[in-house]
C-alpha cells in the first residue's frame, strides 16, 4: 500500500508557507497550507493529515492555544512540530508541555524541517497505538526513579535532578517506552537515532553502561537495565505514568 | 595642598563617616560641658574665698580685742568660745615655723594683718610639716603676753560624689553621641547596601520607605530609581526581542529560499552570511535576556552527571571534550542559564584550542567551582577582564570567522551573576585558558 504522508501547515506568513511546502511537496510529501486557526479547523474537518507543523508567533490564536486545542479534541493522536522564533529553553519547554512532539527554532533549513517530520512520523509508525511514545509534560516512574519528559533529567527520590547527556536521555526513553520487554540491538539502535539526526557512533553497550552509571545501577548485577544474553537488553521495571508536572 | 588638606594631615581624621561624627559631637560636647564645670568652679571659689576673708577680718579683729581686754586668767575659758572650723586661738608663743607663705597664706596673713596688725605686732609664720597647710600668727597683747591664732585653711569643699556625677555625665554624653551617629549612620548604610546589591529584576529587596521623613524621602528616591533601571532593562530586552523576531521571518524566507536556489558557490556563501546574522541575532536576544536570570526556576541538580550530560553531548557529536575530575555534589541552581554559560565556554574553548577540558572541584565554603580548561593562546592578562564585555574581541581575532559574534562569554559572564555565581578568567601557567565559574 502506497501511503502518501499528508502535511498541513499552520503559518501567517505567505511566503514561508509556501516555500515550505514547495520543498516539501518536491520530497515526496502531500501538503496542504493554512493563514491561521480558522483555516486549520475547516481544514481538518474535511480531511485527515498525518502531521501539522505549527507556527507560535501568529496573530489571533497563536501556536500554542492551537496546540492545546488540538490536544484536547479529536486530533489529539496528530503528531504537531512546532516553529518559533523564539530560541529560549524556557519557551521549547512550554511548547512542549501543551503536547507538541518537537519543536524547530526559526530560522531554520528546509533539510532540518524535513528530517524532523521524516523521525516524527517514524516513530509514531513504528510503535503500537496502546506503546505510542508518552507525550512530553509527564513524569515516568521506574523504582526509584522518575524521569522528567520535558525537561529530560532523572529525578532521584529526593528530588534532585540528574541530568543525562542527548543520548542518554533517547536510550532511557525508548527502554522506558517499552518497559519489559527484550530489545536487541538493532531495535535500540534504530529506536534511539530516530528522534534526531545527529550523528551516533557509541555502541549501545557503553551507552547502556553509561545510563546504568546515571541510575547508580551495579553492572554487575544490575537491577534495572538487564542484559538478555544474546538478545539484547530488558527494563526491569514496570513504568508508570505520572500526569502533568505540579 | 590646602588648608583643608594640610588641617587633615595634622588631625589624621579617622577615615569613617562614623567616628568623625562622633568625635566631633562628642569633643563639642564634652569641652562644652568642661568649660561650664570650671566657670562654675572659679566662681564658687572666687566667693568663698571672699567671704572666707571678710569673715576672718571681722571675727580677728573681734576676738583680739576681746582677749586683750580681759584679765590674763580669765582668757582661758574665753578661748574655746572663740575657736572657729579653720583657725583656734592659743594663750603661748606657739610652734616654730619658717616666714615663706604660699600666696594663699599670705592673703590670710594681710588679713590678720589689717584686723589686728595696726594696734599689736603680728607676725604670721608657716608651720611646716604635715599633709595640710597650717600657719600661725603670732600677736603681742597689750600687756606682753603671747597670742597664737592657729590657722589650717580649709580646702576647696568639694563633695565626694561630685566626681561620680562627672562620671555619670560623661557616660551620658558618649551615649548620646553614639546614638545620634548611628541614627545618622544607619540609613546611609542600608543604602550603600541596597545599591551595591541593586537587582532591578527581582521585586523582593526593595527599601522600606519608613524612618525620619529625610531618609523616607531618600528611600522612596532610591526605589523610584530602581524602577526606573527595571524600565529601562525591560525595555532593551523588549526592543531586541521585537528586533529580533521581526528579523527571524525575512531571516526564514531568505534561507528557505537560498536552500532551495540552483547549487553553485553563491548559494554557498548566501547561506553562509545568513548563519552568520542568524547568529547575531540569537545571541543578541540570549545577551539582551542573560540580565534578567529569574526566568527559570532553580533545581537541585547533581552537579557530577550535569557537566558530564554536557561533556558526553559534545563527544557524541565527535568534538574533543574531556572530564578528568568530578565531584559528587547536589547544588541548587538554574540549569538551563548554567547550561549555556558552560556550552559557551566549552564552544570557545574549542574555538580557539581545538580542544577543552571540563573540572568540577568542591571549594572551601562547600562551594562549587566548575572549571573548563584549554591549552589554546590564552588572553593577555590586560584584556581578561575586557573580554567579558559584550562585543569585544581581541586583536588577533578581529576576522569574524574565528571571532564569532563577540556575546559568547559576554552572555555567559552575565548569566553567572545572574544565577548568584561568578565567572573569572586567568590564563594557566602552563598556557592556555582557564574559565572558572563559581556557584554561589
Amino acid at each position: 500500500m502506497d501511503h502518501i504522508d499528508h502535511i498541513l501547515i499552520v503559518d501567517d506568513d505567505r511566503e514561508i508557507r509556501d516555500l515550505i511546502s514547495g520543498y516539501l511537496k518536491k520530497n515526496g510529501l502531500r501538503v496542504t497550507v493554512a493563514a491561521d486557526g480558522r483555516q486549520m479547523r475547516s481544514f481538518l474537518d474535511a480531511d485527515r493529515v498525518d502531521l501539522i507543523v505549527l507556527d507560535v508567533m501568529m496573530p489571533g490564536d497563536d501556536g500554542l492555544v492551537l496546540c492545546r486545542e488540538l490536544r484536547a479534541g479529536k486530533h489529539k493522536a496528530t503528531p504537531i512540530l512546532m516553529l518559533t522564533a523564539r530560541t529560549d529553553e524556557t519557551d521549547r519547554i512550554v511548547g512542549l508541555e501543551m503536547g507538541a512532539d518537537d519543536y524547530l527554532a526559526k530560522p531554520f533549513a528546509a533539510r532540518e524541517l524535513l528530517a524532523r517530520i521524516k523521525a516524527i512520523l517514524r516513530r509514531t509508525r513504528m510503535l503500537p497505538p496502546n506503546l505510542q511514545v508518552t507525550e512530553a509534560g509527564q513524569l515516568l516512574t521506574f523504582g526509584e526513579w522518575q524521569l522528567d519528559t520535558t525537561a529530560r533529567h532523572l529525578l532521584d527520590k529526593d528530588g534532585t535532578a540528574v541530568a543525562l547527556s542527548g543520548a542518554e536521555y533517547r536510550l532511557l526513553r525508548v527502554f522506558l517506552d517499552h518497559p519489559q520487554r527484550v530489545l536487541s540491538r538493532d531495535q535500540l539502535l534504530n529506536l534511539t537515532q530516530g528522534r534526531e539526526a545527529e550523528l551516533f557512533e557509541r555502541s549501545i553497550d557503553l551507552l547502556v553502561s553509561r545510563v546504568r552509571q546515571r541510575l547508580r545501577d551495579d553492572a554487575r548485577e544490575p537491577a534495572y537495565i538487564k542484559t538478555v544474553r544474546s538478545e539484547g537488553y530488558v527494563l526491569a521495571m514496570p513504568v508508570e505514568i505520572t500526569t502533568a508536572r505540579q | 595642598m590646602n588648608v583643608v588638606g594640610r588641617l587633615r594631615g595634622l588631625l589624621h581624621l579617622p577615615r569613617t563617616l562614623r567616628w568623625r561624627l562622633f568625635l566631633i559631637l562628642f569633643a563639642g560636647l564634652a569641652a562644652a560641658h568642661i568649660l561650664s564645670f570650671g566657670v562654675l568652679f572659679l566662681e564658687r571659689t572666687m566667693s568663698t574665698k571672699a567671704t572666707m576673708l571678710t569673715t576672718l577680718e571681722n571675727d580677728v579683729a573681734t576676738s583680739v580685742a576681746l582677749l586683750d581686754r580681759l584679765p590674763a586668767e580669765e582668757r582661758p575659758r574665753w578661748l574655746p568660745m572663740l575657736d572657729r572650723q579653720t583657725y583656734r586661738y592659743q594663750l603661748g608663743p606657739g610652734l616654730p615655723g619658717v616666714p615663706e607663705l604660699s600666696p594663699r597664706a599670705d592673703e590670710i596673713a594681710q588679713t590678720i594683718n589689717a584686723a589686728a596688725g595696726s594696734r599689736f605686732p603680728v607676725t604670721v609664720q608657716s608651720v611646716p610639716g604635715g599633709d595640710r597647710e597650717h600657719l600661725q600668727a603670732h600677736i603681742t597683747l597689750s600687756d606682753g603676753s603671747p597670742l597664737t591664732i592657729d590657722v589650717t585653711p580649709q580646702l576647696m569643699p568639694l563633695a565626694s560624689w561630685l566626681p561620680y556625677v562627672l562620671v555619670a555625665q560623661l557616660l551620658l554624653l558618649l551615649f548620646c553621641a553614639w546614638l545620634a551617629v548611628r541614627l545618622a549612620i544607619r540609613p546611609l548604610l542600608r543604602f550603600a547596601n541596597a545599591a551595591e546589591a541593586l537587582d532591578p529584576s527581582r521585586k523582593v529587596g526593595r527599601l522600606e520607605e519608613g524612618g525620619p521623613t529625610e531618609v523616607a524621602y531618600a528611600a522612596t528616591a532610591f526605589n523610584a530609581m530602581r524602577d526606573r533601571i527595571a524600565h529601562y532593562l525591560e525595555e532593551r530586552v523588549q526592543i531586541l526581542a521585537a528586533i529580533s523576531h521581526d528579523l527571524q521571518t525575512p531571516i526564514t524566507r531568505m534561507k528557505l529560499r537560498a536552500e532551495m536556489a540552483d547549487e553553485g558557490p553563491e548559494k554557498e556563501k548566501l547561506i553562509n552570511d545568513l548563519s552568520q546574522i542568524e547568529t547575531l541575532v540569537r545571541e543578541g536576544v540570549a545577551y539582551a535576556r542573560s540580565a534578567h536570570g529569574d526566568a527559570e526556576k532553580p533545581t537541585r541538580i547533581d552537579i557530577g552527571s550535569f557537566v558530564e550530560s554536557i561533556v558526553f553531548d559534545y563527544q557524541d557529536t565527535g568534538k574533543p571534550v574531556a572530564c578528568a575530575k568530578l565531584t559528587d555534589a547536589v547544588v541548587t541552581t538554574r540549569p538551563h542559564a548554567l547550561r549555556r554559560i558552560l556550552t559557551n565556554l566549552v564552544d570557545n574553548a574549542l574555538k580557539f584550542a581545538g580542544e577543552a577540558e571540563v573540572n568540577v572541584e568542591r571549594i572551601h565554603g562547600g562551594r562549587v567551582c566548575i572549571a573548563v580548561l584549554d591549552k589554546g593562546p590564552g588572553i593577555p592578562a590586560d584584556q581578561l577582564d575586557a573580554v567579558l564585555q559584550p562585543f569585544y574581541r581581541l586583536e588577533q581575532s578581529r576576522n569574524r570567522d574565528t571571532g564569532g559574534t563577540g556575546l559568547g562569554l559576554a552572555i555567559a559572564h552575565q548569566l553567572a551573576s545572574a544565577i548568584g555565581g561568578s565567572l573569572t578568567l586567568r590564563n594557566r601557567p602552563e598556557g592556555g585558558l582557564s574559565a572558572e565559574v563559581r556557584l554561589g
